[in-house]
């Protein structure tokens, strides 16, 4: 008698609960994310960003009164691991959206998932560009935005006309020195060398010899995150070049982390911590009191990844409803002011954007050298 | 033409110090430790954690390979001992530790990149051009190493007993040596050399739960076609290093890479027992 009375008070408050959460359910946002593999050191801190902005939502009221709900899966940072996270995401946790920092082996595997289910997705890291689909946005940079400050300021600024370039072997490594090399020769520069070395590989000497022989006046690299970056900056201050040294992979905490060896190196990103607005400081303070000590310092990456939320909560706004088409077509038209300015997926679904050169000091902060506003993505996706 | 010379004795001594460890257990007990990557690493964040509480970074050297020796005497009563009847399981089982070490420092000190303070940095005009000092350094090492090295084995009483258990390990023990603490105290040595080593090359590298890994390969290599003996080490060293390095020179970098693991089969098809082997 004792078990019935507890089993019809079980279902009592279960039915209660339940029938509370049926009148408004929560918007699923899927974030596939590189929990392991080589994103896990940078992933920390994508789904904390992740987690102010749907806190923040969910204590204003939510989007058109619904609670956000985020669902991460990891993706393994590969391809393999991104058809798995997109498939779960999309199929059994069926996700109104999709936001996701990923490396560009991961995007590509879900791309054909998100295409099938007509998803909208939105990209929030830095790639090498010219990836399309009627259903992908992006607001992060692309080469365009991010190589033309490093090169202009080193043949404007600093008189360079010859230029060495390195990079680890893959798709984002090749494809920003690609970009690289033709833009600095439009310039009127030279490129002396071109070289890349396997993402494992951790011995520099022989390009490092052959940076020296041939004397250039500037250097450009564009490793993979990580040990291959600092491998080769260690390596290449140890050998004694000191000539410039754009560095298109380095981000403000590694730098800092990496002492003397990361001064003077120059970097191009669209947010560092320093930026001066409203904005960026409300977003500081919010994530220091809301991590304390467990907070992985904003970048480049969590910042986007941000306002990427914040931008599909204006666009679901302005559609009035999540359905997904109404959805993609809101997004382009919608605008966010966050930490990195005003932020609006309008150009060919790419993102203008406000540029940053920065030079790394000899206590590791990053002073801003000089300012681009308003940097266009250029044409990456013609057909849309 | 300096540089190119000064690129392969250099690459050279490295992949020396690298593989003397991996060397020294395989000689004595047979014994592939494919842990050895792993203790790199482990010698890697012992710089990491000399420097980072304050020490002269000229201390993580010699902190690392006592680190290592400490390491290695209890892997070899936990792990190796209770195998050496079964010398193929002893290999598997190195390979896990490897793999359970690596997970290890990943709890403690995450995935991401740390920084130890190199000893010293910048260049030193050696032969007209300017080169990387510490690089420079690291064939004095290697030198020294491979005098001490062949000095332990030749002239003291522990590396009698070492060759007497590697030539006829029975025999030597009927001669009363304890072939058990040759054992224990060679594996000591060797992780010991294997984490001193991760010290070594780590201003030229970044630290982090992976880093000994790729030296796994190329020291294994090296070993081999060395025939298990300290001459041929420094002149597998200096053949392979300098190939990897004429190739990458020459050639293309990301061949370079795999030089000495192709280098290193043809010479074994030509000379199965390597290059000093009887």
């Amino acid at each position: 008698m004792r078990n019935l009375t507890l089993a019809s008070g079980l279902a009592l408050t279960l039915a209660f609960t339940t029938s509370g959460a049926a009148q408004e359910e929560p918007i699923k946002i899927g974030i596939p994310v590189g929990l392991s593999g080589a994103n896990s050191v940078v992933a920390p801190s994508v789904v904390q960003s992740s987690e102010l902005a749907a806190q923040e939502i969910n204590e204003a009221g939510g989007i058109l009164g619904r609670q956000v709900e985020l669902v991460v899966a990891d993706d393994g940072s590969g391809a393999q691991g991104a058809q798995r996270a997109f498939d779960s995401l999309v199929y059994q946790d069926e996700v109104d959206v999709l936001i996701s920092m990923e490396t560009s082996a991961a995007r590509n595997a879900g791309l054909p998932i998100v295409n099938r289910s007509e998803t909208p997705y939105i990209y929030t890291s830095f790639y090498e560009g010219r990836s399309c689909s009627p259903y992908m946005f992006v607001n992060a940079w692309v080469p365009e935005q991010q190589v033309t400050p490093v090169v202009d300021h080193f043949v404007n600024e600093l008189d360079a006309q010859t230029f060495y370039l390195i990079g680890s072997d893959y798709e984002f490594g090749r494809g920003m020195l690609e970009f690289t090399r033709q833009y600095i020769e439009e310039s009127g520069g030279e490129v002396l060398g071109e070289e890349y070395l396997p993402m494992d590989a951790s011995d520099w000497t022989p390009i490092l010899s052959d940076v020296r022989s041939k004397a250039p006046d500037a250097v450009i690299t564009s490793t993979a995150g990580g040990a291959p970056n600092v491998t080769l900056t260690k390596q290449m201050r140890n050998s004694g070049i000191d000539v410039p040294y754009g560095n298109l992979a380095v981000d403000e905490g590694t730098a800092g982390n990496m002492g003397s060896d990361a001064t003077g190196i120059y970097i191009s990103q669209s947010y560092l911590t320093g930026i001066e607005s409203e904005e960026n400081a409300a977003f500081l303070s919010a994530m220091d009191e809301k991590f304390g000590s467990a907070l992985e310092t904003p970048n480049d990456l969590s910042v986007p990844q941000y306002e990427a939320i914040y931008l599909y909560k204006a666009a679901v706004e302005q559609a009035g409803t999540t359905d997904k088409a109404a959805v993609i077509e809101a997004l382009p038209q919608v605008s966010y002011k966050g930490p990195r300015g005003d932020i609006q997926m309008n150009v060919q679904h790419h993102t203008p954007l406000t540029m940053y050169l920065g030079q790394v000091e000899e206590d590791g902060s990053v002073s801003v050298i000089q300012r681009f506003e308003d940097v266009d993505p250029g044409e990456q996706c013609p057909n849309l | 033409m300096t540089a190119l010379f000064l690129d392969i004795v250099t690459t050279s001594a490295i992949l020396f110090i690298v593989a003397a460890g991996l060397m020294i257990i395989l000689g004595v007990m047979k014994l592939i430790n494919f842990a050895h990557g792993a203790f790199l690493t482990v010698g890697g964040y012992s710089a990491y954690i000399v420097t980072d509480y304050g020490f002269s970074p000229w201390l993580t050297v010699p902190f690392a390979a006592f680190v290592g020796f400490v390491l290695g005497i209890a892997v070899e009563r936990l792990v190796v001992r209770p195998l050496y009847s079964r010398p193929l399981d002893a290999i598997l089982a190195t390979w896990g530790l490897g793999i359970v070490i690596t997970q290890i420092i990943v709890f403690a000190f995450g995935r991401g990149v740390q920084f130890a303070e190199s000893p010293m940095s910048g260049t030193l005009e050696i032969f007209a051009v300017g080169y990387s000092a510490w690089r420079l350094t690291l064939v004095l090492v290697a030198v020294l190493l491979g005098v001490g090295l062949t000095a332990l084995l030749y002239l003291t009483r522990f590396g009698l007993n070492a060759r007497a258990v590697i030539m006829n390990e029975d025999l030597a023990r009927g001669l009363g040596i304890d072939s058990v603490k040759v054992r224990v105290s060679t594996f000591g040595l060797g992780a010991a050399l294997a984490c001193g080593a991760g010290a070594l090359i780590t201003p030229l590298l970044s630290i982090d739960p992976n880093m000994g890994l790729p030296w796994l390969v190329n020291s294994f290599m090296l070993v081999l076609v060395s025939g298990v003996a300290i001459p041929g080490l420094a002149l597998a060293s200096l053949l392979l290093g300098g190939a990897q390095v004429v190739v990458s020179t020459f050639v293309s970098p990301i061949l370079g890479g795999v030089t000495i693991v192709v280098f290193a089969a043809i010479l074994l098809r030509i000379r199965p027992k390597g290059l000093f082997g009887g």
